[in-house]
Formats: C-alpha cells, sequence, structure tokens
C-alpha cells in the first residue's frame, strides 16, 4: 500500500470520528454478548463474522494512527496498520453484515456495529474496494434517473397491461394509475417492475385516494454500498418529484430500507426538512383499515400463517404493530415466530447480500435460523413486507425444501379485500 | 431475427424481478470474450431501464431490445 492511499483512507477515518463513533471504539469490552445476537457467527462459527471483531478491525486501525500506544509500540496498543490484508477482511466483514442491528439490540453498550462499518464501507470504497455489483446497481439506478425522459415512455407503456388488470379487478373502466399528476395528495414509490404497483393501485383506488405513482424506484443501492452521496441523489430524485408534483405524502412501499433512507436519514444528508411526511404502506394500509376505507374479509386465509419480521421495518424502523393488525385482520391462524419484534432473527438477505453472489454460499448457510424458526411454528404461507426478504425466503424455501408460500402483505390484503364491483 | 446476432451465451432471467435480471447478466458478463453477446430473456419490465442503465454505466452496449408476448429479450455486448 503507498503512502498516499494509506493517508487519503486515514483520512477518512478523521473525517468520520465524530462523538459517536469515538465512543463506539473506546466503550466496547469484548464480553461478546453479541456473538450469540448475529446470524451470520452463529451458523458459522467464524470469527469474521463477530459482531465485535468487525467494529475491531477499524477499532485497530484508530489505535494505530490516532493514539500515542498505538503509533509507537503497535503490538502493545493491538495496533494495526492499513494493509491489502486488512482491506480484504475489512471487505468480507463489512459487505457480508445485513445491517439487521441484531447485534446493537443485545449489546450492553448498544454498540452500532452498522455505523462503525459505515465508516469502513467508506474507507473500502476510497480504496476502489467497495462491492462490485452494488456500485453497479447504484450507477444505473441514477443513470436511469438522469436519462429518465428516455425510459418514461417505456414505463407508461409497460403500465398499460398493469391498468388493464386494475380495471378488470376493480370493476371499474375509468381505473388508472396516474403518472406526474400534479395536485395529488400521495405520491407512491414502488419497485421496479410493476408487481408492487398493481396491489398498491387497487388499495388506493378502493381507499379513493388522490395519488400518483413515481416514476423512480424506491430502493437504493447506493445506501447498501455505503456511498452517501450517490445514495442521496438516488432518495433525491424522488423529493424532488415529490416537491415538483406538491404532494402531502410520500408513501414508500414495502421496502425496509427505502423507508429508511427517505425518513430516517435523507435529511441529516440534505441538510433540508421535507416539506412533505413520509409514510411506510403499511402504516398507510392499517390506516384505511382502521378508518373503514376499505374492507377485507375476516379469516380470508385459514391456512397457517406466520410474519417474517423485515428488520428493517421492525427493529430499525419501529413498525411492530401495523403489520400485525394487517395480519390479524385476514388470518385466522396467525402464528408469531420466536423470538419476534427487536429479537427476531434476520433472514441472512439483508444489506443488498441477495444481490452480491459472491456470498450466496453464506446467505444460504445463514438462514438456517430463519427456517428453523418458520418450521417450528408450521406455519405453510409466510408474509413479509420487504423485497429482500421474500428473495432470501424463496432462495431458502428451495434449498432447504420448506415447501411454504412467500407473499407481500399488499398482495395479502388484496386477495381479501371485499371489492363492490358496482359501488365502482 | 435472432439469428442475425451471434449469441455466446443464453441467459433465462425469466421470473426474477428486478433487479435480478441486471445481476445475473452482470454476473455472466465476464464469462463471454469481449465482443460476445449475451442473450438474456426476462419478464420483469423493470428490466427495460434496468439493463440498458446498467450496460451505459459499466461501458458495455445493449445492442438490440426485442418485446415478444410478455417477454423482453436482451442482447448485451460486452465491449470491454
Amino acid at each position: 500500500m503507498n503512502e498516499t492511499r494509506e493517508k487519503t483512507l486515514v483520512d477518512i477515518l478523521d473525517k468520520k470520528m465524530n462523538r459517536q463513533l469515538l465512543y463506539y471504539l473506546d466503550i466496547c469490552t469484548r464480553c461478546s454478548i453479541c456473538k450469540d445476537a448475529c446470524h451470520q457467527y452463529v451458523s458459522t462459527r467464524d470469527v469474521l463474522y463477530l459482531p465485535a471483531y468487525r467494529a475491531e478491525l477499524i477499532r485497530r486501525v484508530y489505535k494505530k494512527y490516532f493514539t500515542g500506544m498505538g503509533q509507537f509500540i503497535p503490538a502493545l496498543g493491538e495496533a494495526r496498520e492499513i494493509d491489502d490484508k486488512l482491506l480484504d477482511e475489512l471487505y468480507q466483514t463489512t459487505y457480508a453484515c445485513t445491517g439487521c442491528r441484531r447485534c446493537m439490540f443485545y449489546c450492553p453498550f448498544s454498540i452500532d456495529t452498522t455505523w462503525i462499518l459505515s465508516v469502513a464501507k467508506a474507507m473500502l470504497i476510497a480504496a476502489g474496494r467497495g462491492s462490485q455489483i452494488l456500485a453497479e446497481l447504484s450507477g444505473a439506478s441514477i443513470s436511469k434517473g438522469e436519462n429518465i425522459d428516455l425510459f418514461k415512455d417505456i414505463i407508461i407503456d409497460t403500465l398499460k397491461s398493469t391498468e388493464k388488470e386494475l380495471q378488470e379487478k376493480v370493476g371499474d373502466a375509468k381505473a388508472n394509475i396516474p403518472i406526474g399528476k400534479e395536485g395529488a395528495d400521495t405520491l407512491y414509490v414502488a419497485l421496479a417492475g410493476t408487481h408492487t404497483i398493481l396491489p398498491a393501485a387497487i388499495i388506493f383506488h378502493q381507499a379513493r385516494v388522490n395519488w400518483t405513482l413515481s416514476l423512480f424506484e424506491a430502493s437504493n443501492y447506493g445506501y447498501f454500498l455505503g456511498n452517501v452521496p450517490q445514495a442521496k441523489t438516488i432518495a433525491q430524485r424522488i423529493v424532488d418529484e415529490a416537491r415538483r408534483l406538491k404532494v402531502k405524502e410520500v408513501v414508500i412501499t414495502e421496502c425496509g430500507h427505502a423507508y429508511r433512507v427517505m425518513s430516517h436519514f435523507y435529511e441529516t444528508w440534505a441538510g433540508e426538512k421535507h416539506l412533505f411526511k413520509v409514510r411506510s404502506i403499511l402504516e398507510v394500509i392499517a390506516e384505511y383499515i382502521r378508518e373503514g376505507k376499505i374492507k377485507l374479509a375476516r379469516g380470508h386465509v385459514s391456512k397457517p400463517l406466520t410474519y417474517h419480521e423485515p428488520c428493517q421495518v421492525g427493529r430499525n424502523a419501529g413498525f411492530y404493530e401495523e403489520p400485525r393488525y394487517i395480519v390479524r385482520q385476514v388470518a385466522s391462524d396467525f402464528r408469531e415466530l420466536t423470538p419476534n419484534r427487536e429479537r427476531n432473527w434476520c433472514c441472512g438477505g439483508g444489506g443488498g447480500l441477495v444481490a452480491e453472489f459472491e456470498f450466496d454460499d453464506l446467505r444460504i448457510k445463514t438462514g438456517e435460523r430463519k427456517v428453523q424458526q418458520i418450521r417450528e411454528t408450521g406455519a405453510e404461507i409466510v408474509v413479509s413486507p420487504c423485497e429482500n426478504c421474500r428473495l432470501q425466503l424463496d432462495t431458502l424455501n428451495e434449498k432447504y425444501n420448506m415447501e411454504i408460500e412467500i407473499i407481500s402483505m399488499m398482495d395479502l390484503v388484496v386477495d381479501a379485500m371485499v371489492i363492490d364491483k358496482a359501488a365502482n | 431475427m435472432s439469428d442475425e446476432i451471434k449469441v455466446d451465451l443464453e441467459l433465462d432471467v425469466r421470473k426474477l424481478l428486478c433487479p435480478m435480471p441486471m445481476v445475473r447478466v452482470s454476473q455472466n458478463i465476464g464469462k463471454v470474450p469481449v465482443g460476445g453477446v449475451i442473450r438474456a430473456v426476462a419478464t420483469d419490465p423493470g428490466s427495460l431501464a434496468d439493463i440498458p442503465s446498467w450496460a451505459r454505466t459499466t461501458g458495455n452496449e445493449v445492442i438490440k431490445t426485442e418485446r415478444n408476448d410478455g417477454e423482453f429479450v436482451f442482447y448485451v455486448k460486452r465491449v470491454k
């Protein structure tokens, strides 16, 4: 490693060295409670996936370059120089992490390992060692946003068949999927493709909501990559669109990290407050049910059903009650996973891992705890409001011969919806 | 029409939801020689924007796109 690159990486650590990071680096007592909290460590017993060790790599670099002991007697100070071997280890520990933050929940000092790993990601990117596939996904997303005029007609064209499905489902030949509608109350941000558009369109139609569809997808691979400027650029397209259309709220589809980016991080990144509310589709659906705007057939699903709580929806965003409220409206045999809520196990597919094929074996192996949890319930249906989780559950279903059905929350709702076509 | 282009690798990414079709193309582009072509068949309409955007940013090229009965066919040329 040449001195210039080493200095660049040390400078990044220096810039990121705020009170919070310093606290995390100083306070860890290595009690190792986190080892039993991490699904990756529990499944592999590989120290690389021990949360304290993931953080320890950055801690050792900090000691080397920012403490007297580390500079003069590095062996005593457990200091470690930045070299290619360290970057290799850092890559493996950092990009393999799903960001579920279960370790933080169990840590007596609430050390946020993902915060420390965000610094590691910044250093890896500066060293040209960031995740290639996440960088490609992030770059493609930005390119799509910059060239949206090239794709706008394609998007509108592909929505025509979705619109027909909407009209048939609700029995209203005038039902449509508006795009770029100025003065709409709600801007709905879906995922790429149409599978998260049709169910939302049915729900909004039945709830008589003045809504419009975003031209941009909700998912943000810049966030998974750890590249804050790119993550901000990707999110900003939606913010600009919401401002242009003067909507009152932005509703994010079933996508945990996309909700957190818009709701928890964007204002800090941009240094400005949102001019609209940001809500998850989960709280919106729960509200529509409570207010009688949509009607569901109670007990529509009689097969045993369980709810896989996405880490970014539950533990990291706090939506515990809304999904359970919705599920209980529909399922007569709802069975909780154990443990659940803030203690729920990660499925193993978060953090962009479902796209990082180099970690395929790891995520399949480390999904075994989730497989066990689901099997213990005897559930035949698993509902989960997160695309990453569903992709991972699909893989686990196949690899572990689980023979379960995996569905989204919106599909569960739409399937159980009581639609009075004559009234439409 | 497809026989006009010499295809080096066929990729079936039907039923995969975005961004997985793009991820699979990225995963496989290194398996064809520079100048070689992947023919990828997708069903998620999101791939119509995703795959060309990916090609644009990675320096590769979508040389042709076809749409047949709910399937989207991409001919992706490895440029470098």
